[in-house]
């Protein structure tokens, strides 16, 4: 487990590594001027000096080393946009709260998708399970985004239950978590589904029964181990998906998230807090699909790491 | 031990997310504030010397204040007037160039400190300093020779001030190391162009208390001064650096006589220098503040010493600005909001579902799309019981803001202003604003909007098909044969695309022209304006003040934001002349005339005149459209009992 560990470690060097050059270089490449790019063309006087003052009048090659460098010790420099702020400054701001938007969303996907995967399998056919696989066929299929304006009609508008957007009560997470996490909990609750159908016709779940257990604990304890494995390899690319995935929700519902952050870089070509972004992205992901591939170890002995 | 791990795995995940929620509980429940809105963006900066939005305008007016301030006219109050501020009154010389600026004396800043003359005097020097790198210092270049202090134009002769290279903090321009004074007797530019080293000859002169004795001069050094100085490379010229030479700033048109007296000296005659004195640019900033912490750190919040009418409590990046009544500012008496909150939202359908959530009280835009029924929405309010009288939420007006389309005028057929015309005669502007914008927009005849006071606005002809398909026959295309296509560019916005398809369908229809629709990202569509590598390009521009000048001097032979190519001598004179014209009344005929010079010429096609559309509660008090889209925060009030009633009727909360 260590030299596997190892091994990837160093995958995640060389990853982040390639991440960060082909990034540099596609930014600044598309857009030389990074923030500075405005509709009003300023006098040459000022334009020298604002050149200056950010650094664009070195060659890119000779930025790269020099920027890189400071990337190394975790400085992206300061943000192009937003002046009086560093990069590090937004990302200390935001990434928390964008985990806190995810995990309460990947609770809401958990609870959401087993509990209706569960229900699905052991009343196959019925009214029940047709409803569940409708809804999480529609789930998969709307986008987030389109999820997030009827709900804000229905529960904002209608009902008044949830304010319309903002950050700052807890209260102001739920809506945006739920929209966030419907597309993930549709595709939990099918995979949860098919892992316990196939669980269920399996021997050691009639041992279990003929055993004489109780039919609660033969589900819970022994049949929804089995069935969650297809689940838990999902749940690595779910992390990243939720994390990554809250861009235009984080804006919809005004939560000022790393997702919020991104976008605005994108659009604004803040380069230095874009590419701080795409390397926490970058992090976020290979992290959690080590930790599934570690997990599988866990929960399914056959299942050998160093092979 | 992977046993006992595999056993603790289903609890593993839980015990994550209990962890990652942790932030959220420990949310303090935040007081509400006394009056919320929407500032669009968050705010690129809090230095004044460093933004130039709106948002940030917001942000710094409430927080800063210059020497005059511009409030609405208590006769008319859909219009601003600059009014005292800072300074109690100024004098204006004879020549109507110096300007002498009578500061309050009951001025602080917010750490308690007296406001002087000499924080303009810093603030100014900072502003037009080079390696401070302003995009707003042309808007001080009135001054005399400020423009010469930021472009660094030293000649022969001149009066210089050297700075050593012994800086406190060699990343900051301020604190400044050791200044001295001197006359330049030679000078050249070795190096090349990308590595320029620049080598003065200075006789330098003694100083008594701060000030240079010109008439005494001393012995003559030589300098050197290396933007990208590198230690290996430049070793030769390490004895003679200096960190910078500048024109001396005693030579710039701003100097305070004493603490309360502050002397301001024109190149030219400005009659609209009160406005720009009352805009944020020029507003001061603390001198003690920004040496001690340097930018940008001065800015912080822990930090910021400023002198306005509100205090920054916190700031959440792009969630809110909190601001809190400042007791230091000497007219906190009349400051009627005690905490305010400016959120960034950037979305406007967002901004909309909080306003009718009422969760905001000010949203500076809406949808546009959704504009006609929230005006349908203000005439139905009006028939519920006590709302009669109530003022619609919806304030649209119009603002000092043209669309308009630049052409290429260096490449045939679109060289012969009767082609221009032809094109200009063929947009139906009202059929745009009443189908395509749909926000009360106003159709654009010429190119400076309407309601600058003493300016007549100048028309182009109205849409007249007949006299465009005309002057295009006259031009050698009649019917539009032999016309080669037009590429029309303009950048990725759906409501751009909106109107250049109109536009397209138009020309079709009435001249036989074609057009081709070019859609371009952002950065693409400014390089093809700068190369002039278009037919006819989309384009905006937002009055800087309210004078005809700002859209005026805009189209001066090779000014930078010409991007036409278009040149008439006769304009660029005219706008040169109007510059120093000292008496109103001609000035304005002068920018007439050039703008019906222009408007003949049509180097440009006028579309419309944008408004403001601001969606305000009506239980805000003071809030007054106006032509630049200015709401000082710190005059607005809250009738509360008008609050209750109008929440309750709406169902909110």
């Amino acid at each position: 487990m260590i030299e596997f560990l190892v091994k990837r470690f160093f995958w995640l060097l060389l990853t982040l590594w390639i991440v960060y050059t082909f990034s540099f270089f596609l930014m600044w490449k598309v857009a030389p001027e990074g923030a500075n790019l405005s509709e009003r063309k300023f006098p040459p006087e000022i334009q020298a000096n604002l050149d200056r003052y950010y650094g664009l009048d070195k060659p890119l090659i000779e930025r790269y080393f020099l920027q890189f460098g400071k990337a190394l010790t975790l400085d992206f420099g300061p943000s192009m946009k937003l002046m009086d702020l560093h990069s590090s400054q937004l990302i200390r701001q935001g990434l928390p709260i964008s985990i806190s938007l995810g995990a309460l969303a990947l609770s809401f996907a958990m609870l959401l998708g087993f509990s209706t995967g569960i229900v699905s399998a052991l009343w196959r056919q019925s009214l029940l399970d047709v409803g569940f696989r409708l809804l999480a066929t529609l789930g998969i299929a709307v986008p987030n985004f389109v999820l997030a304006g009827f709900a804000i009609i229905l529960f904002v508008f209608i009902l008044k239950w949830f304010p319309a957007a903002g950050w700052g009560r807890p209260i102001d997470l739920v809506l945006p978590a739920l929209c966030l996490a419907a597309p993930f909990a549709a595709y939990i609750a099918r995979l949860t589904r098919t892992g316990m159908l196939e669980v269920l016709g399996q021997d050691y779940i009639r041992t279990a029964y003929a055993k004489g257990l109780m039919p609660r604990v033969v589900v819970l304890r022994h049949a929804f181990r089995g069935a969650i494995l297809p689940v838990v390899s999902y749940l690595g690319p779910a992390t990243a998906g939720i994390l990554t995935g809250s861009l235009v929700l984080e804006r919809i519902f005004f939560i000022p998230g790393l997702g919020t952050h991104f976008i605005e870089a994108i659009t604004q070509k803040d380069h230095p807090v874009s590419l701080a972004v795409v390397m926490i992205y970058t992090l976020l992901l290979f992290t959690m699909n080590t930790l599934v591939d570690l997990s599988y170890g866990l929960i399914d002995p056959r299942v050998k790491l160093n092979k | 031990m992977t046993h006992t791990l595999r056993t603790f795995f289903p609890y593993v995940f839980p015990f994550l997310f209990v962890l990652a929620m942790l932030p959220v509980f420990q949310f303090s429940e935040l007081p509400k504030a006394d009056f919320t809105f929407t500032n669009g963006t968050e705010i690129e900066s809090l230095d004044s010397a460093h933004v130039s939005g709106a948002p940030e305008g917001r942000i710094i007016d409430a927080m800063f204040e210059g020497l005059y301030r511009k409030l609405p006219d208590p006769e008319d109050p859909n219009k601003m007037l600059p009014v005292p501020a800072m300074a109690t009154g100024y004098e204006l010389s004879e020549d109507q160039r110096t300007y002498t600026f009578t500061i309050r004396k009951d001025a602080k800043w917010s750490d308690g400190s007296p406001v002087t003359a000499h924080d303009w005097v810093f603030s100014w020097q900072r502003f037009l300093h080079p390696e401070t790198a302003s995009k707003y210092s042309y808007q001080l270049w009135y001054l005399k020779n400020a423009q010469r202090y930021t472009g660094r134009k030293i000649e022969v002769g001149d009066r210089v001030e050297i700075e050593r290279d012994d800086r406190p903090n060699p990343a900051q321009t301020y604190p400044r190391g050791t200044m001295l004074a001197g006359v330049v007797k030679a000078q050249e530019q070795l190096g090349t162009e990308d590595d320029p080293i620049y080598v003065y000859e200075v006789q330098l002169v003694a100083e008594q208390a701060g000030q240079p004795q010109w008439d005494q001069p001393g012995e003559t050094q030589r300098f050197v001064m290396i933007p990208r100085f590198d230690e290996r490379k430049h070793a030769e010229h390490a004895a003679n650096l200096v960190r910078q030479v500048l024109p001396h700033f005693s030579e710039v048109g701003v100097y305070a006589e004493d603490d309360h007296t502050l002397v301001v000296t024109l190149e030219n005659p400005t009659p609209y220098f009160l406005e720009l004195v009352s805009f944020y640019p020029l507003y001061p900033v603390n001198q003690a503040c920004v040496e001690r912490h340097g930018y940008p750190d001065w800015t912080k919040t822990e930090n910021v010493v400023n002198n306005g009418p509100y205090n920054m409590e916190f700031r959440r990046i792009r969630d809110r600005i909190r601001l809190r009544k400042n007791p230091e500012y000497w007219n906190s008496g009349e400051v009627s909001l005690e905490v305010i909150d400016a959120l960034a939202v950037q979305s406007e359908t967002t901004t909309l579902n909080m306003y009718m959530n009422g969760q905001v009280d000010w949203g500076t835009t809406v949808p546009t799309s959704i504009i006609p029924e929230l005006i349908e929405r203000d005439q139905e309010k009006l028939n519920q019981p006590g709302r009669e009288k109530e003022q619609p939420d919806m304030r649209i007006e119009p603002m000092l803001t043209v669309y308009f389309y630049r052409v290429n005028t260096t490449k045939p057929p679109l060289d012969d202003a009767r082609v221009r015309r032809a094109l200009n005669l063929a947009i139906d502007k009202r059929a745009i604003v009443e189908f395509v914008t749909k926000a009360g927009q106003v159709p654009a005849l010429g190119l400076v909007p309407p309601g600058l006071a003493k300016y007549e606005q100048q028309v182009s002809g109205d849409f007249n098909p007949e006299e465009a398909r005309r002057l295009l026959a006259e031009a050698g295309f009649p019917g539009g044969k032999g016309m080669p296509r037009i590429r029309l560019v303009y950048n990725t916005l759906d409501a751009h695309r909106d109107i250049a398809e109109v536009i397209q369908q138009q020309w079709k229809r009435h001249l036989q022209v074609d057009a081709e629709l070019v859609n371009q990202e952002w950065a693409m569509y400014l390089k093809r304006m700068t190369d002039l590598d278009f037919d006819v390009i989309r384009a905006g521009w937002i009055g800087d003040y309210p004078d005809p000048n700002t859209f005026l001097d805009m189209f001066v032979t090779d000014g930078e934001n010409n991007q036409t190519g278009w040149s008439n001598a006769e304009y660029d004179q005219l706008i040169e002349e109007a510059m120093s014209e000292s008496d109103e009344e001609k000035r304005m005929e002068m920018l007439e005339k050039a703008e019906r010079i222009l408007l003949e010429e049509m180097p440009i096609l006028p579309i419309y005149f944008y408004v403001s559309q601001n969606i305000v509660r009506p239980y805000v008090k003071n809030f007054y459209p106006n032509l630049q889209d200015l709401h000082p925060l710190h005059i607005l009030e809250i009738d509360e009992a008008q609050r209750d009633f109008i929440l309750k009727a709406e169902g909110v909360r």
